[in-house]
């Protein structure tokens, strides 16, 4: 029998008994349908997250103080006796290929203005921090190019901060306090978001000297070192390594690499998606178990017809892959539908929360389908091997 | 027909289509004991967070430098502020009743040193309290004398993986270590407390808070571990501490006062809620099983339609025949219910039996919630399948033979 | 015992309608043994579902015992068919998973009766049909004979007035078939009002009264004594 008698055959079995047969592949639909929804929720958050981390760049390498394995931030805010300092970041400028070094540090605290007092982040920063952190003023200009350890007491305001303290009238040239002491407005940033959770656009930027000064600190939060397009990010994080090692005499600190963490966080995540969707699989063995029963019955049923087919001469080969046919079949049926309901659920999702991204890649399609066949000739197999073995002339006697 | 002749009839049909019974019992199975497993994992999971954190302290209230704006905001985690929490502000909340003890907390990276042996180390600068408020216990020795906080002394307690490292199996009581540029005598090593949530107490060395100011040079504290009275005074103590920190930075609350119950809390809720997606992610198979219940349902209707027409001659009415199949689905529904629950309490026992941090057995609650869900499902796919089945007209029913 | 006034009963078939009984008039006297008879398509099967409440009339009334039956609704239909009347079929229409007795005790399930006087109803029946060392065996297992003996015991376990034989001895051969005939006289002859359809003409001519149908409807009806 040609392959496509065969599927012909497979599929006007199916077809007849229509109710059937829709029940039994709508038992692997809900299945598949499952397991799709989840790859697309989890691969939208995959995508989400990446996205969060490559607004700043992706040839970025962080420096922190302090040795930590861990993707944590415990050097930056526990003390060292060994701290980063400002040599450190001017040092690492002369590296070949690096286009800008970054210094901050970071803190809490009180913002006066106009009257008006607000808690915010309060960022020291080198000059460099809207080319390392892609980040643009809105008006004014950044903080300028002092030279010296004394740089003046000039500020840039988050967006937010400008918002809430100048309701939207100029700052630029204004006198403000933070943490009690004096600064100038130069320039108000460009609204740029969240990074994690954390509001970029409430926060205050002052010379990095000047931060030190304010949280009394010798020691930088922070070195990041952006790259040009031509370095190769393993290179440049050995480089940078190699240089801190020989200025402190020990490895007191930590290098990473922008795209180290993002691997990390990847497949983190794909993990992640993988478990979920394999919570998704319990229904598909379930829904392979439904194909087995149904056939089981069926072949029960069709003793006589297979007795008959027998007795024309089909072999038991032909007699297997019939019903493996039908499995397949029935699991095909499903797994096209599961297919359009997963995704039509992840896009209903998205709908609802604009926000989280929902990606199907045809990956996900064709491992549905694929998957959902096999489950099918799986649960098909049994069921087919005891047909193709029936003995013709007692399956003609059933009646 | 009286229901336990009802019963009696639906088990006999159940057993006489044995094959198919028995997969469809399976299917239940699998989604039973999938849905009642995961739940298992997460009550551990849960289970074991609570209790770590619980173990950090008894009736805790911490109190971070800095505040954010957002009303109800996570405490700044990073950074710094402008003004410090210092020693002083940390003697003078003794000043509540609702306080029973407090530590003040330190922490830095240094790299710890005897003799020829070096390694970094975490240290905890705090005072002779911090035993108690962390619920800390010594292998060994003593932990840091008691005093004025404000006198740092040359005394340190090692925790148990610094002390075999560095010493080997020589005693380390009573032996000089060296700490960046200072030296510091051991008075006691902590026993072994593994991992708590995190931060590897075996790891630490533990100073006086002066000292580690000193070693550091800075005045700033990292955290007040507070310690309040009882349960009911926690709140208490929480409105004391911002009353008397806002009092002595003038006026202004810089800081933000959390209470271990309400971290607590927040991760019992997250993980709760975490248990409780996965699991319904896991029910969808208990659908799929159902979705068969109802197909073999009504299949088997069509292959016993003679016998249907039969007993309604027989003088069977609607609901008897309605019954006895929703008997039929129940039943399914039921036994494959409960042989997945006791797969799921075996599986559950085995495992903590390999690891303790496991409960052993699975939540009584998630076997009533599958027994319940098994139920409707029983009902709910067997219904139209039974409604067929009674609505079959007799004459046809028998003719067809 | 059973007034037909005017019954019609029609069915639609793929667009068609066929008349199955056209206005029957009938009446049938406690104790009468009675056989339907006639050419296929005739309508006494159909005539034999109405008298068993199996099918209901187009038109037209049922009396069963002065009650009207017709305007019955479908729970005090079962009802009756439960407690007074007895169907025996050609193709016995025994639950092939049951045993003998489960098969004949299934009445008595359905009415409700206890366990206790179930059994012993049931052993009474298995003895006076000569089942009892067939008790446990599956329908399988029996003769036709024997099939349909079981078929009649449990027409009869709860003692119905009424019994309704349809082409009783159709499956059987000669012998088995005049043993069966027998075992339903016997009943007759007890009390039993009994009405058999048949296309057999010795069947027909042992009964007390023949009713000839053509067309659905009644053209004949001759008594003889006995």
């Amino acid at each position: 029998m040609k392959a496509r008698d065969a599927l012909q055959l497979a599929f006007s079995a199916v077809r007849s008994q229509r109710q059937r047969s829709l029940l039994t592949a709508l038992g692997i639909a809900v299945g598949i349908a499952a397991v799709v929804w989840l790859l697309s929720l989890g691969t939208g958050l995959q995508i989400f997250v990446r996205q969060e981390f490559t607004q700043f760049g992706t040839n970025l390498l962080a420096i922190t103080p302090g040795k930590t394995e861990t993707f944590g931030v415990s050097g930056a805010i526990v003390n060292s006796v060994r701290p980063l300092v400002l040599d450190d970041a001017l040092a690492l400028r002369r590296l070949p290929y690096a286009r800008a070094t970054l210094p901050w540090v970071t803190g809490n605290g009180a913002v006066e203005a106009h009257g008006r007092t607000r808690r915010t982040a309060v960022y020291g920063v080198g000059r460099s921090m809207p080319e390392v952190w892609q980040f643009a003023v809105m008006s004014g200009t950044f903080l300028p190019d002092d030279d010296g350890a004394a740089p003046r007491a000039f500020a840039v305001l988050g967006h937010k901060v400008w918002r809430e303290l100048f309701g939207g009238d100029s700052a630029l040239g204004a006198a403000v306090r933070i943490g009690g002491d004096r600064f100038r407005v130069v320039g108000v940033m460009q609204p740029k978001g969240q990074f994690l959770g954390i509001d970029l656009d409430d926060a205050v930027y002052v010379p990095v000297e000047r931060g030190l000064q304010l949280f009394d600190r010798e020691g930088l939060m922070e070195i990041d070192l952006l790259f040009g397009a031509e370095g190769v990010g393993d290179e440049v994080a050995v480089a940078a390594r190699e240089l801190l090692l020989r200025r402190h005499g020990r490895e007191d600190f930590t290098v990473t690499a922008q795209q180290q963490m993002l691997d990390v966080l990847g497949s983190v995540m794909s993990v992640l998606t993988l478990g979920v969707a394999a919570l998704g699989s319990i229904s598909l063995l379930v829904g392979g178990v439904g194909i087995l029963t149904i056939l089981t019955i069926a072949i029960g049923e069709r003793t006589a017809e297979i007795g008959l087919l027998r007795a024309l001469g089909a072999t038991q080969r032909q007699v297997r892959l019939l019903f493996l046919g039908e499995a397949a079949a029935l699991a095909a049926l499903g797994g096209a539908a599961g297919l359009l309901f997963g995704v039509g659920g992840a896009q209903l999702v998205h709908a609802l929360l604009p926000a989280l991204p929902v990606a199907t890649t045809p990956f996900h399609a064709v491992l549905a389908l694929t998957v959902a066949v096999a489950i099918g000739l799986l649960a098909g197999t049994a069921p087919a091997m005891r047909a193709a073995r029936l003995d013709p002339i007692e399956a003609l006697r059933t009646e | 027909m009286r229901a336990a002749d009802q019963f009696a009839f639906a088990v006999q049909s159940l057993l006489a289509t044995r094959m198919r019974t028995l997969l469809i019992l399976l299917a239940m199975a699998i989604g039973t004991a999938g849905v009642v497993l995961l739940t298992w994992l997460g009550e551990s999971g849960r289970r074991y967070v609570v209790e770590q954190f619980s173990a950090l302290g008894t009736n805790l209230v911490i109190v971070f430098p800095g505040r954010t704006e957002t009303v109800g905001g996570a405490p700044p985690l990073l950074g710094e502020t402008a003004r410090d929490l210092t020693l002083d502000d940390a003697l003078a909340l003794q000043r509540s009743e609702a306080v029973r003890r407090l530590a003040p907390v330190i922490v830095g990276n240094v790299a710890l040193s005897h003799g020829s042996r070096e390694r970094d180390a975490t240290v905890l600068g705090s005072t002779a309290d911090l035993m108690t408020v962390r619920h800390l216990e010594l292998g060994s020795g003593v932990f840091l004398p008691a005093g004025d906080p404000r006198r740092g002394g040359a005394e340190c307690v090692l925790g148990p993986t610094l002390r075999r490292e560095l010493f080997g199996a020589a005693p380390a009581l009573g032996e000089w270590v060296r700490l960046g540029d200072r030296r510091f005598r051991v008075v006691g090593v902590l026993s072994s407390a593994g991992r708590s949530l995190g931060t590897d107490l075996d790891e630490m060395v533990v100073i006086p808070v002066a000292s580690a100011q000193a070693l550091f040079d800075t005045a700033g504290l990292f955290r007040i571990l507070v310690e309040a009275t009882d349960r009911d005074a926690v709140a208490r103590c929480v409105a004391d501490t911002e009353r008397i920190m806002q009092q002595r930075h003038e006026g202004e609350l810089d800081v933000t006062v959390v209470t271990q119950e309400a971290v607590l809390s927040t991760f019992d809720g997250i993980l709760r809620a975490l248990t409780l997606a996965v699991a319904g992610i896991a029910a969808i198979s208990l659908v799929v099983a159902g979705i068969l219940i109802m197909n073999v349902m009504v299949v088997a209707v069509t292959q016993r339609r003679a016998e249907i027409g039969l007993l309604k001659a027989l003088g069977a009415g609607a609901p008897t025949i309605r019954a006895v199949f929703l008997w039929e689905a129940l039943l399914l529904a039921a036994a494959g219910a409960g042989t997945g629950l006791l797969l799921a309490e075996a599986v559950s026992r085995i495992a903590a039996n390999a690891a303790p941090a496991l409960t052993s057995g699975t939540p009584p609650w998630a076997a009533l919630a599958a027994l319940v869900v098994a139920l409707t499902i029983g009902v709910g796919f067997g219904v139209a399948p039974a409604r067929r089945a009674a609505r079959l007209d007799p004459v046809q029913a028998l003719a067809r033979h | 015992m059973i007034e037909l006034r005017s019954v019609q009963r029609e069915f639609h078939v793929g667009g068609q309608t066929v008349h199955a009984l056209r206005d029957v008039d009938l009446d049938i006297a406690r104790g009468d043994y009675v056989a339907l008879m006639g050419p296929s398509g005739s309508g006494k099967s159909t005539l034999l579902n109405v008298l068993g409440l199996l099918d209901r009339p187009t038109a037209g009334h049922y009396r069963l015992a002065g009650e009207d039956v017709t305007s019955f609704d479908d729970r005090q239909q079962a009802e009756v068919r439960r407690r007074r009347i007895g169907f025996v079929f050609q193709s016995f229409h025994l639950v092939p998973r049951l045993s003998t007795a489960q098969n004949v005790a299934l009445p008595l399930l359905l009415a409700e009766v206890s366990r206790k006087e179930r059994s012993r109803r049931v052993q009474a029946q298995l003895l006076a049909f000569g089942l009892a060392d067939r008790a446990a065996h599956r329908p399988d297992e029996l003769s036709g004979g024997q099939r349909q003996r079981v078929a009649i015991a449990r027409a009869t376990v709860t003692r119905p007035e009424l019994l309704l034989a349809d082409e009783p001895t159709g499956n059987l051969d000669r012998k088995t078939g005049d043993e069966v005939v027998k075992v339903l006289e016997a009943l007759h002859h007890d009390g039993l009002t009994l009405v058999i359809v048949t296309h057999d003409p010795d069947l027909g001519a042992r009964a007390h009264r023949r009713l000839r149908m053509q067309d659905g409807r009644i053209v004949a009806d001759d008594r003889r004594a006995r």
